[in-house]
């Protein structure tokens, strides 16, 4: 009977067109995101082949999530069909048993279900034939991967999704509700993943998903490019246990489904609520015949009456009903983490500012309130028609409009519940927090800007649902437009003029506010609200009133009402999209230029193929600048004048002088006249990269000197198709050298990644030079411009205002109704400073000497004496320990939320508003990033601004290993070495996790290219861990003789190798080879305890006995990893307790020749715990197996 | 007062379903007689405003019906065949905002005329109540009240005794019988003593075309003393419907009970009877498909 049913419900399915055109949709997603970067699938495949194993494995399982929504069709179809088409009666009437019943459709769902990850599977596989791919992009094609994926992850995973969405058919008999529990399980879903980021949780983690993704990506975690490229992971440990898991769990629910099967008819069974008014009897009474005096009246307010009517009894229909609550709640569930944990880095808490908490909000409801909009557009359009009855209410006197704008309004007030809830949360949170100071009338301009968007969407997908005239191929319709639009994007079409929706970034900041961001907005939104006018006022005149018959009536008839006033106002409107459309092309495209990424790659190739040759060119080196600065933050204007003093320091008389500007135009003069010497003429000019040739009258001689003075305007000119520039605003201006005129090729502009180098014929990538480079030594990293300059600078700006630029100020006057300072630097210093003006607050504070201030904004008063107290400690300890430092002052200056860094020019340090000012420290148990942070910036006025590494590999590990050593130095007096455990674990793991994200190769810490997770992240951990072996007073010698050898040197410029020369000639002979493994490798340790025992003694104490696992292995660049021999100094840790609270009970470093170490060591107390590298100095592939709880058993027998 | 002049409409997959239609419609009750699928719900979604005719013209106390749908919709009040609810809304939430709609825009007199009206259909104490919980019987009083706001003069009520136990359907046709002698009343059935009961006027259509328009008295009398009938055997069944021109058949008493149209006694055996209009219709149907 089973089979039987099973047989004629497969038939079902497979007949169902619905189920080929999904399957069809989802390959077709499945192929674009596997045979191209236009089409994502939970992220971007990266530097490994697009057919490596781990993507096909990952592809599939990330479906089976998606694909819920799907199996949702096929399950509420197979088990409630016959309930919802009223056939249950006839089915039951026959004698099945409901156990068949149910066992057998479920199962066809399930074969359905699985069937459609056939088809997506072959999609993906089907891919990596594309000839479009390249040939390096690929691996072997292989089957293996595809068994795996469709046997480890989609089998179960289907199974599961089957049962869950079973047990919710039976129990809720509604399709409606099965899909209100898919939204419900997603959000459980994404929420459950935020919650679980805990660290060290990692069995609970994996384990709790009943997708096995984060198993999954557990497992492959620390997988290297190369690995990731040839494995396929192992069915065991956290896999195999959340396979077996949730198999049975999904089989123990499909059988609660079973349980609850009922096959009576719907509303017979027990109910929870009874109305009593439901069970009164009626009593039939005769007829009331009553006269009815009023009429009813039709006046210029009638329409508007009844339109406002509708409105109101659509709206209400939607918010008294359960699914509308729950959503609502799942929303506001997901905003909560969201709002909660915003921002945060190393874990630490963020104070909620409204800005953080919009943005929580913005980020949270994004994809749900999108869905929820067109949803909610569907059922709109169809509720007459649902409940049956259009008839009666399209023969009612009411105007065609009407109805189609109360939709939208019912519409626009649905997003208006969601946002002003998510807003009354926020500040519910803040309160919660602490956070006493709430600013409704930002909430309210927020949550409104925030919610445009989605009007637009939802006003779309009601005209979608009145052409399309049905429900399913309204949303496939609107769908259909997401995904084109996406893929629009991807394939390079992305001016925001055919972009429906979408407008430039718009960025909150405590200090500016939305500034001058606000407009630009403004007219895109306005322009696809006008757009949306269009098409409504289209949909009104096609909208369904009464039955059309064909569709050649219907057109017939939507030309009839197009005659009258409704053609008038789609005309205008027509005429203004069109008006507004020119008009913002003509900012965009015109007076802007505008560049999509491709384009703008292709500038860049253009600019190495053409320009390349210049790189080596002999230039002139700046030796003073001059600047004076003309900053006018109401307008975001600026206008310089500029003087370098230039020299030649070649031996080569120089003919050229080849000028690079970001922003061509902005360059409004430039000329090398001067009393002394005639000028240059311009005899090359390439606008569109801002590179000009300069041919000068009379040659610079070698060692002789020249003016060079210039023009700078920065000024806007309309707006832009992205964000506005963020340098100049109204408050909180920054901005760099990089604004003004430099010398010669520029390197940095060269393209790194290797794909878009291939696709555009550029070779190799080089990110720096060879680190045995010699020439390369003749400049810094920083810049080949300058090697130490003298500076001065007047800048004027707002009267409200404060500006600043490094050096010591010299005037501060009132001119012309401008606040004007002038400032000047009294030594030599990097060609590299900034301008900073805004209204600050400011705190002052002194070490010794030295006067130190933070410029802050007023609403960010709370971590401002944490700074200055690192900025005091800090300078006390590399005083002590590296040299003096070279300023009188230093200054912390808050920068807007535009980006998210610190930044060390000479003495004076830009922070972002986003990170430091705002970081909640009240809790001692956080990690105190703010004084870890400032630290790190007042450690490179020596590493940077004192010693400056040449322009070749591992420049950045003089510089910012070193910074990130020295504020780590400070921070543990500060706060003791059991933070720096916490704060080092979280280094090792965005180390390890990042390295699988490198798009070329990773290089050892001595060559690393500019690369972050190895220049802060390893940096950090091979410091700390050198410092442990070869101990802080030798490490600081070390660093200290480097210093006095190489500070303000000049060419050639100081390497990483000459900093391992001064490391190797402190540290003793044992710790020669960890240094080599530290800078010169890349080496990982695969440490672990095997197995731990303790036997209580006859006095007492436990003889501990542990049996651990250690080995060391070198990679390369492409993650290929090779064996090599132990020899390592590691610490054998036992504890009482266990995690924050484990007491340390004995702890030793040994040193371990050997793969497989044993030791016996005695403790007085009950032990809990032993570690082999307990506190994970070590870089350690999988960090959590290095501690074990021990098994404790009562002394033996014998002696 | 209204009146239907060669009114046509075929439909895309070619099924013709009003065939040159004219009808004049007079104040009162008027019943429109006709087999499922006969073209009753298309004439009547035609003249209630919610479909389009191909060709021809209705016309309605002096307003062109086709083309001046918004001043018909404010005299109409229109019950269809298939008429559906909001489950989760009362009868009393509902029967308001239909009045809205209707152009009650100002709450005391919609309050006034939704009282008035549920007092009318007797559904006063149940108007608390969810309509989702309504009896049929019930839903169709709901679907009468909507229809009666704002004192239509054209109300057009689709086979809406149809389901309906007998105590209900009269308490539905008393109704019907009140709304008064000043309005046309159209109903369509194809229940003939609905007809029968209510109607002073009537037609009977098939497949789109007009069979008969009258009075039901006078089409009656047409038949009279030409209807004979007689209980056969169910074996002689056969051979007397190849034989006779059988208008109906039914069982009585698990007997076959034959009427037949002849001018004369068909077959020894059956018995002359006075017609009914059960009978006209089933003559004019007969009738017609011998035609075609």
């Amino acid at each position: 009977m089973i089979l039987e049913l099973f047989r004629f419900e497969m038939r079902q399915q497979l007949r169902s067109p619905l189920l080929w055109l999904l399957a069809g949709l989802f390959a077709l997603l499945a192929f674009g995101a596997a045979s191209s970067d236009a089409v994502q699938v939970g992220g971007a495949i990266g530097n490994v082949y697009r057919n490596a194993p781990i993507v096909t494995i990952q592809f599939l399982s990330i479906f089976t999530l998606m694909g819920m929504l799907i199996c949702g069709v096929f399950v509420a179809s197979a088990l409630l069909r016959d309930f919802e088409a009223g056939t249950a009666d006839l089915l039951f009437a026959n004698p099945i048993k409901k156990r068949d019943f149910l066992i057998g459709r479920f199962l066809a769902a399930l074969a359905a279900c699985f069937v459609i990850y056939l088809v997506i599977a072959s999609g993906i596989f089907i891919a990596q034939f594309m000839p479009w791919i390249e040939p390096v992009r690929l691996g072997a094609v292989r089957l293996a991967p595809f068994v795996f994926g469709l046997g480890v992850m989609v089998i179960p995973n289907v199974l599961f999704t089957c049962a869950l969405l079973s047990l919710l058919a039976v129990t809720t008999r509604s399709v409606l509700w099965v899909y209100v529990g898919i939204l419900g399980f997603l959000l459980a879903y994404i929420i459950g993943t935020v919650l679980v980021q805990d660290l060290d949780n990692v069995w609970l983690v994996t384990l709790c998903d009943p997708f096995g993704m984060r198993a999954l990506s557990h497992t492959v975690r620390y997988w290297s490019a190369s690995e990731r490229n040839q494995l396929i992971p192992e069915l065991s440990s956290y896999l195999l246990a959340n396979r077996v898991l949730w198999s049975v769990l999904s089989i123990a629910i499909a059988a609660a489904a079973l349980k609850f099967f009922r096959t009576d008819r719907a509303g017979t069974g027990r109910a929870w609520f009874k109305r009593s008014a439901n069970a009164a009897p009626l009593l039939a009474k005769p007829f009331k015949a009553g006269a009815i005096t009023a009429a009813p009246s039709f006046g210029a307010s009638t329409a508007w009456l009844q339109c406002l009517a509708q409105l109101k009894f659509d709206a209400l229909g939607i918010f008294k009903s359960a699914p509308f609550i729950v959503m609502l709640l799942f929303a506001l569930i997901n905003l909560i983490p969201n709002a909660l944990f915003a921002e945060t880095m190393y874990d630490t808490p963020i104070y909620p500012h409204t800005s953080q908490i919009i943005d929580a909000l913005n980020m949270a409801y994004s994809w749900l309130l999108l869905i929820i909009s067109m949803f909610y557009a569907g059922e709109l359009i169809w509720k007459e028609r649902q409940a049956k009855l259009s008839d009666v209410i399209d023969a009612m006197p009411t105007p065609n409009w009407s109805p189609l704008l109360a939709k939208l309004g019912a519409l626009v007030l649905v997003i208006a519940v969601f946002q002003i809830a998510g807003a009354l949360i926020g500040m519910l949170i803040q309160l919660g927090k602490g956070h006493m100071t709430l600013e409704p009338l930002l909430y309210l301009k927020g949550i409104t800007l925030g919610a445009v968007y989605f009007v637009l969407i939802a006003g779309l997908a009601l005209a979608l649902q009145v052409y399309a005239n049905n429900k399913f191929i309204g949303y496939a319709l609107m769908i259909l437009i997401l995904l084109l639009q996406l893929a629009a994007a991807s394939l390079d079409f992305t001016h925001n003029l055919y972009q429906y929706g979408s407008s430039p970034a718009l960025i909150y900041s405590d200090m500016n506010g939305y500034g001058h961001f606000l407009k630009a907005r403004l007219i895109f939104q306005g322009y696809w609200a006008l757009w949306l006018v269009c098409l409504l006022l289209l949909a009104s005149a096609l909208w369904m009133r009464g039955t059309f018959t064909s569709n050649q009536e219907r057109m017939k008839l939507a030309k009839a009402r197009l005659k009258g006033p409704l053609g008038a106002a789609l005309t205008v409107s027509i005429v203004g999209v069109i008006a507004l459309g020119s008009f913002i092309f003509w900012n965009t495209n015109v007076r802007n230029n505008f560049l999509s990424p491709s384009q703008q790659l292709d500038l860049l190739a253009r600019y190495e193929r053409d320009f390349k040759k210049y790189a080596a060119m002999p230039q002139p080196k700046i030796i003073s600048v001059d600047l004076d600065i003309d900053l006018r933050p109401e307008t975001q204007t600026m206008r310089a004048q500029g003087h370098y003093r230039i020299r030649n320091p070649h031996a080569v008389p120089l003919k050229e002088v080849h000028i690079q500007m970001n922003d061509d135009d902005s360059l409004t003069q430039l000329d090398f006249q001067s009393p002394q010497a005639p000028g240059a003429t311009l005899t090359f000019h390439d606008k569109d990269v801002g590179y000009r040739i300069y041919t000068l009258s009379q040659p610079i001689l070698p060692g002789t000197e020249r003016d060079l003075h210039f023009s700078v305007v920065l000024e806007p000119n309309g707006f832009t198709n992205s964000m506005a520039q963020t340098q100049i605003v109204e408050n909180g201006s920054f901005f760099n050298s990089r604004a003004f005129p430099s010398f010669g090729y520029e390197k940095r502009f060269e393209i790194d990644d290797r794909s878009e180098r291939r696709r555009r014929k550029l070779g190799e990538p080089e990110r720096m030079a060879k680190l045995e480079d010699q020439a390369a030594r003749a400049n810094t990293y920083l810049t080949d411009d300058a090697d130490w300059i003298a500076y001065k600078t007047n800048i004027c700006t707002a009267p409200d205002q404060i500006a600043l630029a490094p050096g010591y100020l010299k005037a501060d006057v009132m001119r012309d109704g401008r606040r004007c300072f002038s400032y000047e630097m009294d030594r030599p210093m990097l060609n590299f400073y900034a301008y900073l003006s805004a209204r600050w607050q400011v705190k002052k504070a002194r070490y010794k000497d030295v006067a130190l201030e933070v410029y802050y904004d007023a609403k960010h008063p709370q971590n401002v004496d944490r700074m200055l107290d690192s900025m005091q400690k800090s300078l006390s300890y590399f005083e002590a320990n590296f040299s003096p430092y070279q300023h009188r002052q230093a200054r912390v200056i808050e920068f807007p939320a535009y980006a998210s860094f610190a930044q060390a020019f000479a003495n004076t340090i830009p922070y972002s508003e986003n990170i430091g000012f705002i970081a909640d420290l009240r809790d001692p148990e956080a990690i105190d990033y703010v004084f870890y942070l400032t630290a790190h910036e007042i450690a490179h006025q020596w590493w940077a601004h004192q010693v400056i590494g040449a322009n070749v590999q591992g420049a950045t590990m003089l510089s910012e290993s070193l910074a990130q050593y020295s504020a780590l130095m400070v921070m543990e007096k500060e706060y003791g070495k059991d933070k720096m455990r916490k704060f080092l674990k979280y280094e090792l793991d965005r180390y390890l996790s990042s390295r699988g994200g490198e798009i070329l190769d990773e290089q050892p810490l001595y060559r690393n290219e500019n690369q972050n997770y190895i220049h802060y992240r390893k940096g950090s951990l091979a410091f700390y861990r050198l410092r442990e072996d070869m101990g802080e007073a030798a490490l600081n010698r070390a660093l200290a003789k480097f210093i006095a050898a190489k500070a303000y040197q000049t060419a050639p410029y100081t390497t990483s190798l000459e900093l391992i020369g001064f490391l190797r000639a402190e540290a003793p002979p044992q710790v020669q080879q960890l240094i080599t493994d530290l800078f010169e490798k890349i080496s990982f340790y695969d440490n672990r305890i095997d197995t731990a025992t303790a036997v209580k003694q006859a006095n007492g104490k436990y003889l501990v006995t542990i049996q651990a696992h250690a080995e060391k292995r070198y990679a390369d660049g492409t993650g290929k990893e090779t064996a090599t021999a132990m020899d390592d100094m590691i610490e054998i840790g036992v504890f009482s307790g266990s995690g924050a609270k484990a007491r340390t009970l004995y702890l030793k470093r040994e040193r371990i020749t050997t793969g497989k170490p044993e030791f016996q060591i005695l403790v007085d107390e009950l032990p809990t715990e032993v570690g082999f590298d307990p506190n994970n100095k070590l870089i350690d592939r999988v960090s959590a197996d290095n501690r074990k709880s021990v098994s404790v058993s009562e002394a033996s027998a014998s002696p | 007062m209204l009146s239907i002049r060669n009114l046509c409409k075929t439909y895309a997959n070619g099924v013709r379903a009003l065939n040159d239609v004219s009808l004049d419609v007079p104040a009162g009750m008027f019943g429109l007689l006709g087999p499922n699928g006969a073209g009753k719900s298309s004439l009547m979604r035609t003249i209630a405003t919610l479909q389009e005719a191909d060709s021809g013209s209705i016309e309605f106390d002096g307003l062109n019906v086709l083309s001046d749908k918004d001043a018909v919709r404010r005299q109409l009040g229109y019950l269809p065949q298939d008429f559906g609810v909001y489950p989760k809304v009362t009868a009393e939430a509902l029967l308001d905002h239909f009045a809205t709609l209707k152009g009650y825009t100002a709450r005391a007199e919609r309050k006034e005329v939704v009282e008035a009206l549920l007092n009318k259909v007797n559904l006063w104490d149940a108007r608390k109540r969810q309509l989702g919980g309504f009896s049929g019987g019930m839903r169709q009083r709901f679907g009468i009240a909507q229809a009666l706001i704002g004192a239509p003069k054209l109300v057009i009520v689709d086979e809406p005794t149809a389901g309906l136990d007998p105590e209900e359907r009269n308490r539905f046709l008393n109704l019907l019988a009140d709304i008064g002698a000043q309005v046309v009343v159209i109903l369509s059935t194809h229940i003939v003593e609905d007809v029968t009961d209510l109607c002073p006027q009537m037609a009977i259509i098939n497949k789109g075309q007009v069979l008969l328009a009258g009075e039901p008295m006078a089409a009656i009398a047409q038949l009279k003393s030409k209807i004979w009938r007689a209980v056969v055997s169910k074996a002689a069944l056969p051979v007397l419907s190849e034989k006779l021109n059988v208008l109906s058949s039914r069982l009585v008493g698990g007997k076959p009970v034959l009427h037949v149209y002849s001018e004369g006694q068909p077959e020894v055996g059956f018995e002359q009877i006075e017609p009914d209009l059960e009978d006209v219709y089933f003559q004019r149907l007969r009738l017609h498909s011998k035609a075609a």
